[in-house]
């Protein structure tokens, strides 16, 4: 299989040089006679030649070994009619491996004999196979090689087919975001016909673990009261909030100082390390907010007699806003450095001072760039999973003090689906229902930002 | 912007507004701001920087312990008495390592001690020598000396993490003891070692004045006649000691010396008595420290010695293959696409606020579409770096895209214009002329966006890679995990020994991306053109 | 562009053929609980040093577990899965539906333990004052249920520490939660009278109180990661933890557990059933696949040799504790002659 699909690419490069040389012969090395160049014309038939027949591969690829195996149960079905499922698929996989090579649990007599008929399968699906592609690739040669001619547009042909593959990967974008909101909507929806949506999103109570009437084997209805999730949003947006009183302000700060008063030596510096603090990993973070910044707070308020929860809110979204910071300050360095200089010399020789100008001149003119960057990094706190799962509680506690533990709805969504919980509960289901709700929660901040920036951006250039 | 001159200062000169006194206030205070705001930014910047090298020093700081390790050597036997040469594979070798333990040991004798002996080393010192000789059978025949892991609770205390390393003090008094092994007594000759003990405060003093020392209190060593004893009572005549490295003699000893080690025995993970073994071993130069070679090749264990990040460094490798394979071709193309093809219509409008969205979509939201879509539809195995690659290829994808379609805007439309020009296609120009051009920014914003998958975790939870891996992946759908869930793995492990391999799991994470990201620099201080 | 376009034909063929071409499976996949997980995942290192391939040890909470556990037979679901209860009913119903038949291995017992930093003062308590400590509403002086009003735990009884009460616990989708609950809330709710006579009527209702943690505060759910609650615990004397009886163990040096009903919670104590906040752990094993995926009954007799789950054994080093001499012959027995679960 593999020699084939070596052997068709090989073939492809022939075509290639073959196309070329013929359009060449054509004009007898008059280029310029030519519609299109000559590696055209090449390329052409060799996207002719090789492109049918490896789809045809493709396509055997995919489907070859279940017709293979359909082929062998339809022929021992007799045999396979006493087996259970794992029975027939053990079958199946060793007479597999021992016509193909493999591990080999267990043998015997008839499993002999389907690995001798798979093998016969095989080659002949193979032969087959081989000699239709090999048919297909010589007939795609011939048809392009007899095209090939002075005025042959192999130009027109060529690029169309690469612009059809760009169009294609574009799509993969749209295909994603589709199967994004499928996966989580068919859930959800599943999810809402045992919970309404009302009380979901304007419940002030959220405790799955009670959701069932009595415990175990007897839990059976669902008590939708248990799945208010407005303590989650309330602890998000504490955490959030928390997050963004660090970031912003340092974030911006930073962006200013780098960008309009630092030495080009500070910036070598300062630059880098705002990129790393970008790069490490939230899990990192994460592991750094359990361990070290709330104990830290914790003893910090036993000193002042504040009582500060092990899990505070606080810990979480402060780590949460160090790992923002790079992400303002790069956002907004970019926005505050597209502000034309002359503004700039403008607001100078009227006598302006530094701090005045940033502040009068370059940040209004800056605001709806900062201001999208802001809501971007927003959105990206609310997404935010690893360091509220190491470091924020699990309690659904409904309150606005940073020193008691909160939970958050990315934390929710995975002890939903990796705790202990029991399957196809709502539990499972309100994982997903949690996570279109993230979904749009962030879609609405993006739109939201690029709104900004189209609306009230001015240009300058 | 310009000092006042100070031939205005005099007061009977014309006063001006932009010189007088209320104006001087006025620049003072205008340059006082000036000043505080130029100090907030640099307090912004310094906060970041201690931010990051706060963290960077506590994971530093935590992970250096665990790149070294404990190895203690032992002589065994690989006799044919021991292994048939010829079914190598099948000798108990968990037995010879065993014997070669005991061996060092030849005063132990009840069962619970020779099980405390056997603790000494890592549990899998058979399954390595087994790998040894199956790896070299030329090693087979004689006696060889071959190094072990030790166990993780020894390594602990030999980096001092467990309990202090105190030094034996000299102490001013002799002592006769009554046997050479086993519970004795010894029958001082001065009070200095009542005294010393007495003066601590430790223990509980009975009527006639008589110390003792429980497991809750700090442990009494003490080294006579080249043994070691512990301290169980003492009276200022006389002491009971536990032996547990037997005397060279019985005789009226030249002088004893003395550690005290202040954590109780009976809260520490490591006894009294292995504290003296590990000490004797670690004398007669037997244990090595030397570089962690078991953490840097092995698979994932649940002894903390055992442990290894290769497991990990190997699936991610593999994750981030088919991530960059997948979104690399398929990103760029987009950009392109969108760059400079697309007609400006609702379609591509819609594409590209798609593509912005995607780029914010929170990471465990991908987790979730990888569940539903990848393991539920269309069945692909569990905890494989073929759905991990593909799920974090679909999260890396809107940054490939974004960051090309910046790389191909900054292309100067002349380019574009002098190869139309000259009857260049379309197709050519973006691919012969511009694509080049934009090669730089678009690698450098690949790497970026990988560096970020390589980190990520989120979406790796859902999708069933938060697995115990023992053996090293070999393909793209064999089960493995990746660095930063070992991470989140490791941290929830209960041996401590496991804490300082988490942090250096971290390190050898962030390394990676310290790596990457500086390629990622040097291909922009490198190529990047500047029209 | 010919480069690209080739080196993409490339991959996608490649791609498509090594995912066309599954390789079949040899290896034992694990899926279930995370409080099983520690000690599975050991068996399966030893197991896999004898030469077979080492099982795949996944940690998906005993519900998650069950879930692709009973989803069917085949290649593609797991063979064991690992359980901090016992499998209900309904599961089990399920997974006979979908012809999976289950063979249950009761492995050990895990203790519950409440902990607290060695720095910090022990703690001796009666099931019914840790009801009263966690409880949501608990009997008033009339025996009418009142939101808990005790703040500090001398609030329950003079001669307990005039410290504020604050327990770390685990979520409610953990097994840890679950058995703490049954075990030691429903066990201390019995112990008034009120509660006990709502017992009698309704059951039901009985359980919603007992069961119910309260929420000001006092008790904290602090994620399934015991390890960062020890951690957190060291940090604050103060406060106690729930966990599992291993993580005591490992980190004797640091945490010391409380008294309940009298009994500190010690291996011997546990082992012998005198500890009264104690569960048991349970692998099942998928009957359909004893004799089709390698390694199956080989992976059943390693975990139940006495070398692995006996008093000596290493998972006793890990903190399993091991079922009584009798026990665990007769669950050897059964579960190396493939006995199918039975309820």
């Amino acid at each position: 299989m593999l020699y084939l699909v070596l052997a068709i690419i090989a073939l492809a490069i022939a075509a290639f040089f073959v196309g070329q040389h013929r359009a060449m012969s054509i004009v007898d090395g008059a280029v310029s006679q030519l519609h299109s160049r000559p590696g055209q014309h090449g390329l052409f038939l060799a996207l002719v030649s090789a492109g049918p027949a490896l789809l045809a591969l493709l396509a055997w690829g995919g489907f070859g070994p279940s017709i293979e195996t359909a082929l062998i149960k339809s022929q021992f079905a007799a045999e396979l009619s006493e087996l259970s499922i794992p029975q027939v698929e053990a079958f199946v996989r060793d007479a597999r491996a021992i016509a193909f090579g493999g591990i080999v649990a267990f043998s015997d007599a008839t499993k002999e004999a389907a690995a001798k008929a798979y093998q016969a399968v095989h080659s002949t699906g193979t032969i087959a196979v081989a000699i239709l592609a090999v048919l297909i690739a010589i007939t795609g040669f011939v048809f392009g090689y007899r095209r090939i001619t002075a005025p042959f547009r192999a130009r027109h042909i060529v690029e169309r087919a690469v612009k059809w593959f760009l169009i294609l990967c574009s799509l993969i974008a749209i295909l994603t975001t589709l199967g994004i909101v499928l996966s989580l909507v068919f859930e959800s929806i599943r999810f809402f016909q045992k919970v309404p949506v009302f009380s979901f999103l304007f419940g002030i109570h959220w405790s799955p673990q009670s959701a069932f009437e009595g415990a175990g084997a007897e839990a059976s209805s669902v008590n939708a009261l248990a799945f208010g999730a407005v303590p989650l949003f309330a602890g998000t947006f504490l955490i959030t909030v928390l997050a963004m009183l660090v970031a912003a302000p340092i974030g911006l700060m930073s962006a200013i100082y780098l960008s309009d008063y630092a030495s080009s030596r500070v910036r070598a510096v300062a630059k880098p390390m705002l990129e790393i603090l970008a790069g490490v990993p939230t899990v990192v973070y994460g592991f750094f907010a359990a361990l070290t910044v709330a104990p830290f707070f914790r003893r910090l308020g036993d000193g002042f007699g504040l009582d500060v929860a092990s899990e505070s809110a606080l810990a979480a979204g402060i780590v949460m806003g160090i790992m923002i910071i790079p992400f303002v300050s790069s956002l907004s360095d970019d926005v505050i450095n597209s502000v034309p200089q002359s503004l700039r010399d403008g607001s100078y020789a009227l006598g302006a001072t530094k701090s005045e100008t940033i502040r009068r001149v370059i940040l209004p003119a800056a605001l709806p760039g900062i201001v999208s960057a802001l809501m971007l990094a927003i959105s990206r706190a609310i997404g935010e999973t690893m360091i509220v799962v190491m470091a924020a509680g699990l309690a659904a506690n409904l309150t606005i003090n940073p020193l008691e533990a909160v939970t958050t709805v990315t934390v929710q969504i995975v002890t939903l689906l990796v705790g202990d919980q029991e399957f196809d509960s709502a539990k499972t289901l309100a994982a997903f229902a949690l996570g279109l709700v993230l979904f749009c929660v962030t879609l609405a901040m993006n739109v939201a930002a690029l709104r900004v920036v189209q609306k009230y951006r001015e240009q300058y250039d | 912007m310009t000092d006042a001159n100070p031939s205005f200062e005099s007061a009977d000169q014309i006063t001006d507004r932009h010189t007088d006194g209320d104006a001087r206030t006025r620049l003072r205070r205008r340059y006082a701001a000036e000043f505080r705001f130029k100090i907030m930014g640099a307090a912004a910047v310094a906060v970041a920087a201690l931010f990051l090298v706060g963290l960077l020093s506590t994971i530093v700081g935590q992970a250096i312990p665990a790149f070294r390790a404990n190895f203690l050597q032992l002589s065994v036997d690989l006799s044919p008495g021991n292994i048939d040469p010829a079914d190598a594979k099948r000798a108990d070798y968990d037995k010879i390592v065993r014997t070669a333990l005991l061996a060092m040991f030849p005063h132990v004798t009840s069962r619970q001690e020779r099980r405390a002996v056997r603790g000494l080393v890592s549990t899998g010192s058979g399954n390595l020598l087994r790998r040894a000789v199956a790896s070299d059978a030329s090693i087979l025949g004689g006696t060889l000396e071959y190094s072990v892991p030790v166990d993780d609770f020894v390594d602990l205390y030999l980096k001092g993490l467990l309990a202090e390393r105190s030094q034996y003090a000299q102490l001013d008094s002799t002592a006769t003891p009554s046997a050479t092994n086993g519970s004795a007594s010894l029958t001082l000759d001065g009070p200095a070692l009542y005294q010393l003990v007495r003066s601590s405060g430790h223990g509980q003093t009975s009527e006639d004045g008589s110390i003792r020392l429980t497991s809750g209190e700090p442990s009494y060593l003490l080294e006579i006649n080249g043994g070691v004893a512990k301290l169980q009572e003492i009276s200022a005549e006389v002491a009971s000691v536990d032996i547990y490295r037997p005397l060279q003699s019985a005789v009226a000893s030249g002088g004893m010396q003395v550690r005290v080690i202040e954590a109780p025995e009976a809260e520490r993970k490591i006894s009294d008595r292995e504290i003296v073994w590990i000490d004797r071993l670690k004398d007669d130069g037997l244990i090595q420290n030397h570089w962690n070679t078991i953490f840097f090749s092995g698979g994932a264990s649940r002894e903390p010695e055992l442990a290894g990040i290769w497991g990990a460094v190997v699936g991610s490798t593999l994750t981030m293959l088919v991530t960059l394979v997948l979104s690399f071709p398929v990103g760029v193309s987009a950009a392109i696409y969108l760059e400079e093809f697309a007609p400006k219509n609702r379609w591509t409008r819609l594409i590209e606020v798609n593509i912005n969205n995607l780029a914010a979509v929170p990471s465990i939201v991908f987790g979730l579409l990888g569940l539903a879509v990848f393991l539920n539809w269309f069945a692909l195995p569990r905890s494989a770096p073929l759905v991990g690659g593909m799920v974090l290829a679909l999260m890396t994808l809107p940054t490939i895209i974004i960051a090309s379609r910046a790389a191909i805007r900054a292309v100067p439309p002349s380019i574009r214009e002098a190869a139309l020009g000259i009857g260049a296609s379309k197709v050519q120009t973006v691919f012969h002329h511009v694509l080049p051009l934009a090669m730089p920014g678009i690698l450098t914003g690949t790497i970026i966006g990988m560096a970020q998958a390589l980190g990520e975790t989120a979406p790796l939870l859902m999708i069933g890679m938060v697995a115990f891996i023992v053996d090293i992946p070999g393909g793209f759908t064999d089960a493995a995990t990746v660095l930063p869930v070992q991470v989140f793995m490791w941290a929830d492990f209960p041996e401590p020994g496991f804490q300082q391999k988490t942090a250096a799991a971290i390190l050898i994470l962030l390394g990676f991306l310290v790596m990457m990201n500086a390629l990622a620099v040097f291909l922009r201080k490198r190529f990047e053109r500047r029209w | 562009m010919r480069n690209s376009i080739l080196s993409m034909t490339v991959v996608a063929v490649a791609i498509a053929a090594s995912s066309g071409f599954a390789v079949a499976r040899d290896q034992i996949k694990i899926v279930g609980s995370s409080t099983v997980f520690p000690f599975t995942t050991a068996v399966a290192e030893k197991f896999g040093q004898t030469g077979d391939k080492t099982p795949v040890v996944e940690s998906t909470g005993t519900g998650g577990g069950m879930k692709l556990f009973c989803q069917g037979v085949g290649e593609g679901t797991p063979d064991f899965t690992n359980a901090s209860r016992a499998i209900k009913e309904k599961e089990l119903k399920t997974c006979m539906d979908n012809g999976v038949t289950p063979i249950q291995i009761k492995v050990g017992f895990d203790g519950i333990v409440l902990a607290n930093s060695k720095s910090g003062k022990p703690l001796e308590l009666t099931k019914a004052q840790i009801f009263l400590a966690l409880a949501k509403e608990v009997p008033g002086a009339d025996g009418k249920l009142i939101a808990n009003p005790n703040k500090m735990w001398s609030d329950i009884d003079a001669l307990l520490p005039n410290a504020k009460i604050e327990v770390l616990g685990p979520p409610p989708t953990s097994g840890t939660r679950d058995a703490f609950v049954e075990l030691a809330m429903e066990g201390g709710a019995k112990k008034f009278e009120s509660l006990a006579a709502m017992r009698k009527a309704d059951k039901k209702a009985f359980k919603k109180v007992a069961h119910a943690m309260r929420e000001d505060g006092a008790f904290i759910e602090a994620g399934e990661n015991d390890n960062l609650i020890v951690q957190k615990l060291e940090a604050n004397p103060n406060a106690f933890g729930i966990f599992g009886f291993s993580f005591l163990d490992q980190n004797a040096d640091k945490l010391q557990g409380a008294r309940i009903d009298g009994e500190f919670p010690t291996f011997e104590k546990i082992a012998a059933g005198d500890y009264g906040v104690s569960r048991s752990l349970f692998i099942y094993a998928k009957k359909e696949h004893v004799g089709v995926i390698p390694g199956m009954e080989e992976f059943i007799i390693e975990y139940t040799s006495d070398n692995a789950w006996g008093p000596d054994g290493y998972l006793a080093d890990k903190g399993l504790i091991p079922l009584p001499d009798a026990e665990r012959e007769s669950q050897a027995k059964d579960a190396r002659s493939l006995k199918p679960v039975s309820m």
